[in-house]
């Protein structure tokens, strides 16, 4: 969501005169009675099939399941973090060279950062998982989920980084050059500060997409918060109860970090760079 | 096994693979973009609950992690009573997630026309039908297609979701499991899979970029 949405929304319609208000009133009264029936159908769904009976649900009450699902969150935590933390590196790195004037390094930074961008962090989870091993390198769980998720965000990262350095005005530059700064100077000393300052809303909000991959830590059988959740089914026989209350944990955090990325964005005065950001999974 | 090799014995597999990929993410596309355009106008309508119906759903499912929707859909629904195949449950997760994106891309797309400009065409005695079709759609539309176009991309990637459920045939996700569990896939398998996404997304992308470059509004 940009700047202001509800401005807009708000300007594509008149002040209603009296007769459009009486829509307006008739038309929300018939939204929320629509609402109020969808939701109790999904409702009686849920009872009709039994699974609002209360054995479903009494496992939420025992502070062994919390504890066990904070274990997992705290894994997720590890991973997220440490491989946001890579990213941020490898990122920067590539988009130094991609920038860069020499033909070969830009040329292959290009390749790097393409490739990350284009292929799913499945599929290189996979083959942290099932490639590597077959030569013979062994690595733990771990750095199996965090390596993969570290490399699909870096190239993100990447473009995000390029963007921002492309924002600091070009006068900059050009000041610093008749100033007699050198190129390695001028990137450290001028742009890079003013680039990360305009990018750090956008890194906050790819940090959702990293949490998002991090979900799929099971094929690893790293215990993450959904790892410890199937181990929780399997232990208690509720899966709808269970995948339900983990899926909000989900959505919680990551509109948290939303929300975080979006006050900072107003803080800072710099949009949120959503260009090259092509993975919502 | 070299590349020649695997392809000789799973050319097929792969092939399949492919188009099983390309026919998820077009119909999951087009499904998301139906459904994006009715969020929307839920959205921008003047009816105060389906604004808040249509902020939540882009809330829910621009930060649900699509293997936690695709678990619900594929092994909770069935004890609610609702029983997809395989493939539907997929492709529901992808619609449902990629339409929350696809609805922000055509706000932000409506977002940037300014108000400025509505209230000129009110001025000039324009009716709302007619703001909609001669000022916003068109400009919103044309704005659209870079963001949209990086959907695309993105629903791409998230077909990968598809190799977490058994599916037949398998998707270029799914086919670097399928060819390691029956034969030494090695390094090949994986980079067939990858070059089929990356290869994807550089024609998409470069399509998007041509369409865009055509109808881009300079302001």
């Amino acid at each position: 969501m940009s700047a202001s949405p509800l401005s807009m929304r708000d300007a594509l319609y008149e002040a209603p005169g009296p007769k459009m208000r009486k829509r307006i009133v008739a038309g929300t009264c018939a939204a929320l009675m629509l609402i109020a029936i969808g939701l109790a159908l999904v409702v009686r769904q849920f009872y009709v099939t039994g699974q609002l009976e209360p054995r479903y649900w009494a496992l939420f009450a025992r502070g062994t399941t919390w504890s066990f699902l904070a274990q997992g969150f705290l894994g997720t935590l590890r991973v997220a973090v440490t491989a946001g933390a890579l990213a941020l590196v490898l990122g920067l790195v590539l988009m130094l060279g991609r920038i860069s004037e020499i033909g070969w390094l830009s040329m292959a930074s290009r390749l790097i950062i393409d490739f990350f961008r284009g292929v799913p962090s499945l599929l290189l989870i996979y083959f942290f998982f099932l490639v590597i091993p077959k030569y013979g390198i062994r690595m733990p769980s771990f750095w199996m989920i965090t390596l993969p998720v570290a490399l699909a965000a870096s190239g993100v990262l990447a473009e995000v980084f390029r963007a921002g350095v492309n924002a600091v005005p070009a006068g900059q530059t050009e000041a610093a050059l008749s100033l007699g700064m050198g190129d390695a100077k001028i990137m450290a000393k001028i742009i890079l500060p003013q680039a990360l300052r305009i990018v750090i809303p956008s890194l906050v909000s790819q940090l959702v997409v990293v949490v998002k991959d991090t979900t799929v830590a099971y094929v690893v059988s790293y215990p993450d918060l959904m790892q410890n959740a199937r181990v929780l089914i399997s232990n208690y026989d509720a899966l709808v109860s269970m995948y339900f209350v983990v899926a909000i944990i989900y959505i919680i955090v990551n509109f948290a970090i939303n929300q975080l990325s979006i006050h900072l964005a107003h803080r800072e005065n710099a949009p949120i760079i959503t260009k090259n950001t092509t993975n919502p999974v | 096994m070299g590349i020649g090799e695997l392809f000789s014995t799973y050319g097929e597999n792969y092939l399949q693979a492919l188009v099983q990929t390309w026919s998820m993410t077009a119909i999951s596309f087009a499904c998301a973009l139906a459904i994006a355009l009715a969020i929307t106008v839920f959205r921008v309508s003047p009816i105060g609950p389906l604004r808040i119906v249509g902020d939540f759903y882009v809330q829910v499912f621009r930060n649900i992690p699509g293997v936690s929707l695709l678990v619900i859909v594929t092994y909770a629904l069935p004890y609610l009573g609702v029983t997809l195949d395989y493939k539907t449950c997929a492709m529901v997760t992808i619609t449902m997630v990629v339409a929350a994106f696809a609805s922000e891309n055509l706000m932000t797309g409506i977002n940037t026309i300014g108000v400025g400009q509505i209230e000129a065409a009110r001025s000039i005695g324009l009716s709302f039908a007619q703001i909609l079709r001669n000022v916003v759609i068109p400009q919103a539309v044309r704005s659209a297609i870079l963001p949209m176009t990086n959907l695309l991309i993105g629903t791409l990637l998230t077909t990968a979701l598809a190799s977490q459920v058994p599916l037949k045939p398998p998707e270029l996700t799914g086919m670097v499991s399928y060819v390691n569990s029956r034969s030494i896939g090695g390094i090949g398998a994986f980079f067939i899979s990858a070059i089929g996404y990356a290869g994807t997304s550089l024609a998409i992308g470069s399509v998007g970029n041509l369409i865009d470059k055509r109808v881009r509004i300079l302001r």
